[in-house]
């Protein structure tokens, strides 16, 4: 369909104002000096070798990130697949009560939960330790793997699970030559939502890392009171890069459209 | 805590009724680890804001409902009355409410045109607005920042391209001072609720266009060519036909949004002037910050916690009573 042309300039301004706050941090990580200015004075790229390379503080936060983000979501996946899989095989009292545990978390404002899981960890041996952090994130995003799961159970033809029956398959063959094939992509988007995500997250880390270690988004807020520098612009231009590498990727190999609820029988 | 409570053991169980008792197993080890995870957090902030407080930032377990005073009628009553935690709670909601709004009515049009495009340029937003979306408040807020700084920003735009001069030719900047978004000198846009709001609704717009995107894509093409067959202008087929049907699903996303910006924090703490600070930053002052005073912090998390929770139910109701 074409679209007229108040639609295309309303698009068009949208995305710029969208791109704009991207825009200028990412060319900020060119300055030279230690200051952010835009635009960006005497361009270098030595802030880009600092992040990655030379200065322990940032590798450490990425590192911290990076395991924290790809743990987190690998668990919020385990914690989210029985979740969906109840919930889509037969809705009883129990699947909802799972569900439901699984979404609040993700349905109050995040000061509240990080707070709650401050709390907790201090009364265990976890504030401050990378698994708490984990564990926590975990909770807090596989609200997103749950919804993308059942959403992709909910796609499986119940004609194939019919054919299986009658052919005397069991429900454990059943669920490994028909339901999981068919659901894969859409956990794998699961995964790379609640990633991307706890990669970016700010407040829930800071009550539960307690200050013993720092992301890199947690980093950056300290620095913050020290005033910007262009080092931490190069964290973000990372981040967007990560972030759209995913939702590339979940759109390549998913159908990004029909998750995030398009209609299938018009496009 | 561990995973193997959701991996019970199969060998105890009877032959015939394995799968079951198994599925049954599972489930009830999930409840009590999603329990831990996901509800334990909520008791203990609730447990900890009747606790008592102790001098030099420690607490104890107890049940004083000083806190919840001090919250609703200040920290000196009964001898005198301050209202300062209300008017941050005030704050709080004013700010999200204002962002929500902005954010859901901007994103209606765009989301329209967006559902009108084909499956490719379709997904192409999407990845947009997915990485926007998932963007740290963190780097939003940096990037608004420099946006808004008086050296390399706006106010430095504004002033090179003789805005500024004409305005105080004019004799029209004394207003922009009155409302707070002027030195007397130049533009200055840090710190005040027009930044904090401008943060706040930059930050929900991509989550407001997700949200109404399922709605509008559903929405029956046929309608809509209908109504302009019969002779409809495009702005009547929006009124008369589009808001209509999607006026749920409007009201939700802007009371999720709206949810969702109570809680904000890094936003306003560097975009709102001190006396407009919300609830969250005091949340995070009191439990982490300059205050300590833990019992003091759990108990406003409640009242957030709570305020959240009633705006939901309402919101609720009324779009059950809407949707009859």
């Amino acid at each position: 369909m074409r679209l007229s042309w108040t639609g295309r300039i309303f698009m068009t301004l949208s995305g710029l104002v969208l791109l704009l706050p991207i825009l200028v941090v990412a060319a900020s990580a060119l300055n030279g000096g230690r200051t952010m200015l835009f635009p960006p004075q005497d361009p270098t790229l030595s802030r880009f070798t600092e992040f990655f390379v030379s200065e322990p503080i940032w590798r450490t936060a990425l590192g911290n990130s990076v395991i924290i983000a790809l743990g987190s979501s690998a668990l919020g996946v385990l914690f989210a697949w029985p979740a969906a899989y109840f919930l889509w095989k037969k809705a009883s009292g129990l699947s909802k009560v799972i569900a439901g545990m699984l979404a609040l978390p993700f349905a109050v404002p995040p000061i509240v939960f990080g707070v709650g899981l401050g709390f907790m960890w201090a009364f265990s041996i976890g504030l401050g330790t990378l698994w708490a952090g984990i564990l926590s994130h975990a909770a807090l995003f596989a609200a997103l793997p749950l919804v993308t799961i059942s959403i992709g159970l909910q796609s499986i033809d119940r004609a194939h699970l019919d054919a299986a029956a009658t052919m005397g398959a069991t429900e454990a063959v059943t669920f490994r030559t028909i339901i999981l094939p068919q659901t894969i992509p859409y956990t794998i988007s699961g995964f790379f939502f609640a990633m991307v995500l706890s990669f970016n997250e700010f407040i829930v880390m800071f009550f539960v890392s307690s200050s013993s270690y720092a992301t890199v988004t947690l980093q950056i807020f300290n620095s913050l009171r020290n005033g910007f520098t262009p080092t931490m612009a190069v964290a973000a231009i990372t981040f967007i890069a990560v972030s759209v590498t995913a939702f590339s990727l979940v759109a390549r190999f998913g159908d990004l459209p029909r998750l995030m609820g398009a209609d299938q029988s018009r496009t | 805590m561990s995973l193997s409570a959701a991996a019970p053991d199969l060998s105890q169980v009877p032959e015939p009724d394995r799968p079951r008792e198994a599925a049954l197993g599972v489930k009830l080890g999930m409840l009590a680890l999603l329990a831990v995870l996901c509800l334990v957090p909520f008791l203990f902030v609730l447990t900890i804001s009747f606790g008592h407080k102790i001098e030099g930032g420690g607490w104890s377990f107890g049940f004083e409902t000083t806190q919840y005073k001090r919250f609703f009628l200040g920290a000196t009553w009964p001898e005198t009355f301050q209202d300062l935690y209300l008017q941050k709670l005030g704050y709080s909601l004013w700010f999200a409410a204002i962002g929500s709004l902005v954010a859901v009515m901007l994103a209606f049009p765009f989301t329209y045109y967006l559902t009108r495009l084909g499956k490719r340029g379709q997904t192409v937003w999407l990845v947009v607005l997915l990485s926007s979306l998932s963007l740290s408040e963190v780097f939003i807020v940096m990037g608004w920042d420099i946006l808004l700084s008086a050296r390399s920003g706006l106010p430095a735009l504004l002033d090179g391209i003789g805005f500024t001069g004409l305005m105080k030719d004019l004799g029209w900047f004394q207003w922009f001072r009155d409302i707070g978004l002027a030195s007397p000198r130049a533009f200055k846009f840090k710190t005040s609720g027009f930044a904090t709001v401008l943060c706040m609704s930059y930050l929900v717009w991509p989550y407001a266009v997700i949200l109404l995107y399922p709605a509008l894509s559903r929405l029956d093409p046929a309608l809509i060519e209908a109504a302009r067959t019969m002779g409809a202008r495009p702005r009547k087929v929006i009124s008369t036909v589009v808001l209509p049907s999607v006026r749920l699903p409007l009201f939700g996303a802007a009371l999720l949004l709206f949810v969702f910006l109570l809680g904000t924090y890094v936003t306003v703490s560097v975009f709102a002037d001190p006396s407009q600070h919300t609830l969250a930053v005091s949340i995070y002052d009191s439990v982490r910050g300059s205050t300590l005073n833990a019992p003091f912090g759990a108990a406003q998390s409640v009242i957030l916690l709570i305020t959240a929770g009633l705006f939901l139910f309402a919101g609720q109701t009324l779009s059950k009573a809407g949707g009859k």
